[in-house]
Parts: structure tokens; C-alpha cells; sequence
């Protein structure tokens, strides 16, 4: 199975659009799976006008402090212990945030009466799944309970189910969160390819250029595709030139079109929505740009891989006492 | 010390250019405002008040277990409490550490029984804060960064607003991520009030619930900000206003000199004062004003 990621580092450019036109053009000639991997803001299912699921699997995982009152003798440790601010004092009480608290159990170690306690198997969020789309291909949508942490676990989870449920496909999308954090990272390592979406703003490239330098650490050869490339043509032109220095594959641009918003409010995927607007067919054009390639996939590869190999090399602090 | 959070749910509504904005107009009134750029993931704040340059930067230092290999007995608690796979021992060897998957927790730490890890330090990213001033009015930049390749960003943001709560503001403004995941969260957990930005389409609305539902759960004063009004359809943000308690509604009108600010790295509101947008913004500003000296 090929596995791409639909990446961005910004939001809002239109990684959900592509990634769910990407998935109904091709589903007619390849066997293909769609994962939605943006747990935190999932998408794709609006923009193909998916509204029920097949199945939706709860996912339980990992745990949650709470502190007993009763036992608490209020010496602050856990407060000071904690990295990640979510232990605060309420009314003279002290009390675990339960959207901050990652279950860690450094509190727990702290406490001198063990008064931390902890619940188990907290849900993190829901796998949703549809088997068959209206084009064929399954969807599988990851989300997690809004305001809680690791999101990122949740995506690796989705994107399993995805490689279960349909074994025999060719073709794997992942539409990716905006970021380059652990959820981005959880889609985009191990992927076969990445294809990048930008707009012709500051703001855009400023992200881009952060995320490239993401696929140049996974080794992952990638496309690009310019949404709404006609706001600005300087900057459209500055975006070929990043594209070109970065060895980024040219896959092409959309235009800016008014029916991309309204197609989403008639819940129906644009090129249903709105044939012959100049976004779908742009759409198309990139489709069957991809398509090419998905022929003659291993020697596009070999060709876009990025050339020097740039392994992620954490910056690490040798021991010293103020780090306890 | 009043704090304001501006956050949304789904990318690209526009909580960036609200933030960046209120800022600008609120500085003429406040004198010390620090705007913080809690989005470490892509913070874009300076791009769009055009800033080339981020200043005083500090790196965000997270905890990082080292083994001190004369005092491990290899008994593999640390191994078996770290959540994120960043101890690992093969057979009966030392543990290895991978700082790329350590979240800096502390737990173990803690947990070995034998004193055996010391703490040593793994940078996540970058703390700056740059002073901003347009017409003789400054506010402070408080920027977060996360390295390319980094994980961890809940953390980040946690150390992003402790430096911005260092220089005391008077009024604290942070600009969150898109998501709705605890980094976010995390930039909105101690505002007074909470400012959603989202867009009249079904894909803002989807987000627009989640969020409320963190904010209703966390008892916040929220305002809604209906950016780019005039795409999409405003009733599709109905039925989720419904199950949420929203307190004002604001709405930006969908604006070419907005894409136009964008492109050049030109504030909005200094650059075109009296485009629509602006003015929205502007009418928002006021009524926080009103807001704040309540």
C-alpha cells in the first residue's frame, strides 16, 4: 500500500478539499482508503457530505490524577513537580486539571501520602468508520474528546484501522492536522509520499518552509499543490521557487473559487456540488497529474527523495544540577 | 491582570489576524500589553505584523532523563512507567534514552527507586518576545516556536505562557493553534475571556462545536467572531450556537484588502484602516475596552 499525507503546516489552505477529491477521483480507477487524521478538527466527511458512520469504536486509553481531599495534607509538591501546569489550587484545595493532566504519575510519586490517585481508561476519543462511500472507497475518521491530549496516538490508531479494514488497497490518503506536531508527525512518518498544500500568503509560507524541512528529516519525497495560486502572483511565483529549490513535485494549482465555500454548505463534494466551476476542474487536472505518477510510483520516488538525508537530531543538554 | 484568549478550532478562520489586531488597537489605550503566539506549531503573528526579526530568544528546556549507569541495577521501572516510548532496555542492557519521543514529564525520575537518572535537558524550542510598535504605541510580542521534528507541544505552550506572564502585562492576549486538542486548551485555561473566530461553513461549524464544548465545560466567558461573513451560509452556525452559551457575536465581513494585508505582511488596520474588516475589528476593540474597564 502507498500511504500519502496531505500536509500543510497552516490551516485552513486546503488539505481537506484535496485530500477528499483526491480520494473520489481516483476511486473509480484505484482501490483506495481515505483516513481523516486530524483528530482534533476532523474534515474530511463535510467535505464529501458524509453524514453517518458504519461503526463508531470508542478508544479508551491511558488515565487521568485526581487528588483525595481527604488526604491531602496541601504541602504543594505535586504543584511544584508537576511539568505541565495542570495541578492548581482551588479554594484552598489542590486540584489536577483534567484537560491539562496527561497521566503521568509524577504527582503521584511526589505526594508524600499518596494522596494521588488515579482514574483508568479515560476516553481519549472515538474511531468513526464508514465501509463503503458513495464512490466505494472506506473512510476512516479519527476524533478525540475536544480540550484533551494526545491526539497524535489516536491517528496512528485510525490510520491501523484503516490498513485493516482494507488490506488489498493500493492506496492510502491521510488527510494530515495543520501543525507540525505529534499529530502530523504520527501521519506523515511512514508515509510514501507527502503532498503539500500552500496559499500564496506570508503566513503559508512561513509554514510550508517548517514542514518541508519535516519531510526532509522522514525522507518522505513530496508533491505540491498551490490553492487559491491567483490571490497573489508574486507570491504564487515565490512558492514555485521554494517548490523548485526544495525538490518538491509540481502537481499543480487551484484557483481561487467562490463555489469551494458553498459546496461545502450544500454538504455535497465540489466537483458534484459544481462541475464545471474552475476549482474542480483544476481538481481534476491534479487527480490525473497523481494518478501518472501512482503508475510509475517507485521510479518517482527514487526521483523526489530528498537528496540529503536530514535525520531529526534532538538538541540534547548534558546533565547539570539546575535540571534537577 | 485581565487575559484574553483567541482561539477557533479549525485552521485558517482568522484567529491570528483578530489577535494580531485587537493587540494593535488595544495598545493605544493599555501600556503594557504582551500579545503571546501560543500557536508553536506555526506561529505566524510576527509574519503578519511584518516583524523580520523575533528578539530575545530563550530556549524551552524539557526535563530529559540520563542514566548514571553506577547506580543502575537494571530493573526496568523507569522503562515501564514512561508513557511515550522514550526508555527503552534491550533484554538485560542499560536503558536507552530517545529525547525525540521524551515529553519531559519527570516520572522517571521519580519512580527509580535507585537515584539512578539525572536530570539532563532536551530544547523542544524557542521563547522570544520582540517589542512591536506602530505610531509611537508598543505592545510586546511573546512568540513561541517548537524545532521542526519536535513533538511535545502541550509543554511548550505551558512555558510560553509562563514567559509571558513573567513581564507582568496588564493585559495578556494569547493567540492559540488550530485544533482542540490540550495545547490548545492549555492557551484559553486561565483567560477571563475566551474570543472563537470561525467562518459560516460546515467545516467551521464541526470545529466551532467542539471548542464551545471546552469552553462551556470550563465555564468561560466566550464572544464569537463570525469571519469571512458573507461566504459560505450564517445559519449553519445556528443550531450550534444553540447548545452553547456564547455571550456577544461579532462578524467580520469577507474582505479582499484581508488577503491583500496577508500577502504583503501589511497589518490590516494600520495599512487599511478603513476597509470593512478593519472597521469590524475595530468596533470589536471598543467593546472590549468597554469590557476590560468593567
Amino acid at each position: 500500500m502507498i500511504e500519502i499525507s496531505i500536509a500543510s503546516g497552516k490551516g485552513g489552505v486546503g488539505k481537506s478539499l484535496l485530500a477528499a477529491h483526491l480520494a473520489l477521483l481516483l476511486s473509480g480507477k484505484r482501490r483506495l482508503v481515505a483516513v481523516d487524521a486530524d483528530a482534533e478538527a476532523p474534515n474530511m466527511n463535510i467535505v464529501l457530505g458524509i453524514k453517518d458512520w458504519d461503526r463508531v469504536i470508542e478508544h479508551y486509553e491511558g488515565r487521568r490524577a485526581f487528588v483525595l481531599d481527604d488526604e491531602c495534607t496541601g504541602c504543594g509538591e505535586c504543584l511544584k513537580a508537576c511539568q505541565f501546569g495542570a495541578i492548581r489550587v482551588v479554594d484552598g484545595k489542590y486540584v489536577v486539571d483534567r484537560w491539562l493532566c496527561e497521566g503521568c504519575y509524577t504527582c503521584s510519586f511526589v505526594c508524600p501520602v499518596k494522596a494521588v490517585r488515579f482514574e483508568r481508561d479515560v476516553l481519549a476519543g472515538w474511531i468513526r468508520i464508514k465501509e463503503k462511500t458513495r464512490w466505494g472507497f472506506p473512510l476512516v475518521s479519527a476524533e478525540i474528546v475536544p480540550g484533551r491530549p494526545n491526539s497524535g496516538k489516536l491517528v496512528t490508531e485510525a490510520r491501523n484501522k484503516g490498513r485493516e479494514i482494507f488490506r488489498e488497497a493500493e492506496i492510502m490518503f491521510l488527510d494530515s492536522a495543520a501543525g507540525i506536531g505529534c499529530q502530523v508527525i504520527a501521519s506523515l512518518a511512514g508515509s510514501h509520499a507527502a503532498i503539500l498544500v500552500a496559499e500564496p500568503t506570508r503566513a503559508s509560507i512561513s509554514d510550508l518552509k517548517r514542514i518541508i524541512r519535516l519531510t526532509q528529516h522522514f525522507r518522505i519525497p513530496s508533491m505540491i499543490v498551490i490553492n487559491k495560486y491567483d490571490l497573489n502572483m508574486q507570491l504564487y511565483r515565490e512558492l514555485k521557487k521554494i517548490a523548485n529549490e526544495n525538490k518538491l513535485y509540481y502537481l499543480g494549482e487551484i484557483p481561487y473559487d467562490e463555489e469551494v465555500p458553498r459546496s461545502y454548505v450544500s454538504m455535497k463534494p465540489l466537483i458534484e456540488y459544481s462541475p464545471d466551476s474552475k476549482a474542480t476542474i483544476a481538481l481534476r487536472r491534479i487527480a490525473e497529474r497523481l494518478d501518472n505518477i501512482l503508475s510509475r510510483f517507485d521510479e518517482w520516488r527514487l526521483e523526489y527523495l530528498p537528496e540529503a538525508y536530514k535525520p531529526f537530531e534532538p538538541i540534547v543538554i548534558r546533565p547539570d544540577k539546575t535540571l534537577g | 491582570m485581565t487575559s484574553i484568549a483567541v482561539t477557533g478550532g479549525k485552521g485558517g478562520t482568522g484567529k491570528s489576524l483578530v489577535a494580531t489586531s485587537l493587540a494593535t488597537l488595544l495598545s493605544k489605550n493599555i501600556d503594557d500589553l504582551v500579545l503571546v503566539d501560543a500557536d508553536l506549531e506555526g506561529p505566524n503573528d510576527h509574519v503578519i505584523l511584518g516583524i523580520e526579526e523575533l528578539e530575545n530568544r530563550e530556549p524551552i528546556t524539557l526535563f530529559l532523563p540520563m542514566i548514571d549507569t553506577t547506580k543502575c541495577t537494571r530493573c526496568g521501572v523507569c522503562v515501564k512507567i514512561c508513557d511515550t516510548g522514550a526508555l527503552f532496555m534491550a533484554g538485560k542492557a542499560y536503558p536507552i534514552v530517545f529525547p525525540r519521543l521524551c515529553s519531559g514529564c519527570k516520572a522517571c525520575y521519580y519512580a527509580c527507586p535507585y537515584g539512578a537518572i539525572r536530570g539532563a535537558g532536551h530544547i523542544l524550542g524557542y521563547t522570544y518576545v520582540t517589542p512591536v510598535c506602530f505610531g509611537g504605541r508598543c505592545f510586546k510580542l511573546v512568540t513561541g516556536m517548537l524545532i521542526e521534528g519536535e513533538e511535545h507541544t502541550p509543554p511548550g505552550v505551558y512555558r510560553t505562557l509562563q514567559r509571558a506572564l513573567e513581564l507582568k502585562p496588564e493585559l495578556l492576549i494569547v493567540d492559540t493553534g488550530a485544533g482542540t486538542g490540550n495545547a490548545v486548551s492549555m492557551g484559553f485555561r486561565d483567560s477571563d475571556l475566551v474570543i472563537v473566530v470561525t467562518e459560516p461553513t460546515p467545516l467551521g461549524a464541526h470545529d466551532l462545536d467542539s471548542i464551545l464544548e471546552v469552553t462551556d465545560a470550563m465555564n468561560k466567558q466566550v464572544w464569537l467572531v463570525v469571519n469571512k461573513y458573507g461566504i459560505g451560509d450564517i445559519t449553519i452556525l445556528e443550531t450550534v450556537l444553540r447548545r452553547h452559551r456564547v455571550e456577544k457575536i461579532f462578524h467580520i465581513p469577507y474582505d479582499k484588502a484581508v488577503v491583500e494585508a496577508y500577502a504583503y505582511s501589511k497589518p490590516l488596520i494600520i495599512h487599511y484602516p478603513s476597509s470593512p474588516a478593519s472597521r469590524a475589528l475595530m468596533k470589536i476593540s471598543d467593546e472590549l475596552m468597554g469590557w476590560i474597564k468593567h
